[in-house]
């Protein structure tokens, strides 16, 4: 749905789907498939944070001279 | 040998002995460290510094410039000096100390006194110049050794903690002698040309003597004066050092120092799921109110109909009031009757009254008074 963005877009996105259901443009008719989408993107996410590796590099600067 | 059998003699001139002599003494004694106390301790005109180090029996003249000394010093002070060993051209022998750093607890914490006092009173500590870890972190500078316990602590902690993060790590010592520079060169390296948005220097824990390094002058200077903000894991939490002063945030630990660094994905991942489960609840009691919304639509139109039906009721009883009391039954009923037929006399008419009907004779007529 929404592979390439970063994670703080989908975080952005899914505070916007949140906003939306406590906003006065709530509308039960759209609201089932707004929840459907925000949910997905919320299990996005939590797979997102599970599979994030930090990168570590050990410089090759000889800080001893 | 000379040939005569007598030692070969050397001449010299007074330099050349002195330079021979140097040489030989660099050659034996390249690196030499002494402990001792220090006594006679003084600074020439603000450059030059001069004490001796001394033990029950003998004394060693020293000498060093003002800027190699990383540490406040005073007479009585236990010390280790580093150098090597040399004859002035005064024909003087003198260590020429590279390096000195108090040794035990007594030294030490007077060392770390002086030095805490100096700095703060040029208001290196203050809460004022601290600045904050960018929100956004995702490049991070390491000034730690990596075979330390605390470095495998803080990368450990990290890795559990949040991902996405670019690292750059540079080895260093984290104790002796040589550290503080190694560590300066590893500031100086991520300031010039690292490309990261915080600095971490770590060290897990250790003694007093350990941990001195990170109360040299040169490299508090170092951290306060960073362009990047550093955070400093040194140590225990009991364990103060003036790294940890002069740093922009000082953590208690290494794996303290990963603890402010980032958040913690779990803590995250249940923030998500709470914002998924609250959607939930919106929808829901959205819907609970819409429901309550037409009930009371509902409501309101029946009380509406109620007090019609009420008004209504109101009208009709007046008017049943009204022809009640017209009602010729309730007119007889008070007494009154109806006479029907031709009134003349000798005539029979007839009377109802309430209860009854009568045929009666009319015997005469006269007119009321």
């Amino acid at each position: 749905m929404s592979e390439n963005k970063s994670l703080n877009q989908k975080f952005e996105e899914l505070e916007k789907a949140k906003e939306w259901f406590y906003s006065d443009e709530f509308e039960l008719d759209k609201a089932v498939e707004k929840y459907k989408s925000a949910i997905a993107l919320a299990k996005e996410l939590q797979k997102d944070l599970d599979d994030l590796k930090n990168e570590i590099e050990i410089l090759d600067e000889d800080f001893t001279k | 040998m000379s040939k005569a059998g007598l030692p070969q003699t050397l001449n010299f001139t007074p330099t050349e002995f002195l330079a021979v002599v140097n040489q030989t003494l660099e050659y034996a004694y390249s690196s030499v460290t002494i402990v001792g106390e220090v006594a006679s301790f003084k600074v020439n005109q603000g450059k030059w510094v001069f004490f001796d180090i001394k033990d029950e029996e003998s004394s060693v003249s020293c000498f060093m410039t003002l800027y190699q000394l990383r540490m406040p010093l005073e007479d009585g002070m236990k010390v280790v000096v580093r150098g090597v060993p040399k004859v002035t051209k005064w024909g003087k022998f003198s260590f020429t100390v590279t390096a000195v750093k108090p040794v035990g607890e007594g030294s030490l914490k007077k060392a770390y006194e002086l030095l805490k006092k100096k700095l703060a009173d040029e208001g290196l500590f203050d809460l004022t110049k601290k600045r904050k870890i960018p929100e956004d972190l995702t490049k991070i500078g390491v000034i730690s050794s990596t075979a330390a316990a605390g470095y495998a602590d803080f990368i450990k902690i990290l890795n559990a903690r949040w991902g996405g993060l670019k690292i750059q790590v540079a080895h260093t010592q984290v104790q002796g002698m040589d550290a503080p520079d190694q560590i300066i060169r590893a500031l100086k390296y991520f300031n010039e040309r690292g490309n990261v948005q915080a600095i971490v220097i770590l060290r897990g824990g250790g003694s007093a003597d350990d941990l001195a390094c990170f109360n040299d002058e040169i490299l508090v200077r170092e951290i306060a004066s960073s362009r990047i903000p550093v955070i400093t894991g040194i140590g225990h939490e009991v364990d103060e050092s003036l790294a940890d002063l002069a740093a922009d945030i000082r953590a208690s630990t290494p794996s303290n120092a990963a603890e402010i660094l980032t958040s913690d994905r779990e803590d995250v991942k249940r923030s998500v799921a709470r914002m998924a489960s609250d959607l939930f609840s919106v929808i829901t009691s959205k819907i609970d109110v819409l429901k309550k919304t037409n009930v009371d639509i509902i409501l309101q139109i029946s009380d509406v109909i109620k007090m019609k039906i009420i008004d209504i009721k109101g009208v009709l009883s007046e008017r049943i009031k009204v022809l009640d009391a017209l009602n010729p039954e309730r007119i007889l009923k008070q007494g009154y009757a109806v006479l029907n037929g031709k009134i003349s006399p000798g005539n029979v008419v007839k009377i109802t009254t309430y209860e009854r009907e009568i045929k009666a004779e009319i015997k005469e007529i006269y007119e009321r008074k």
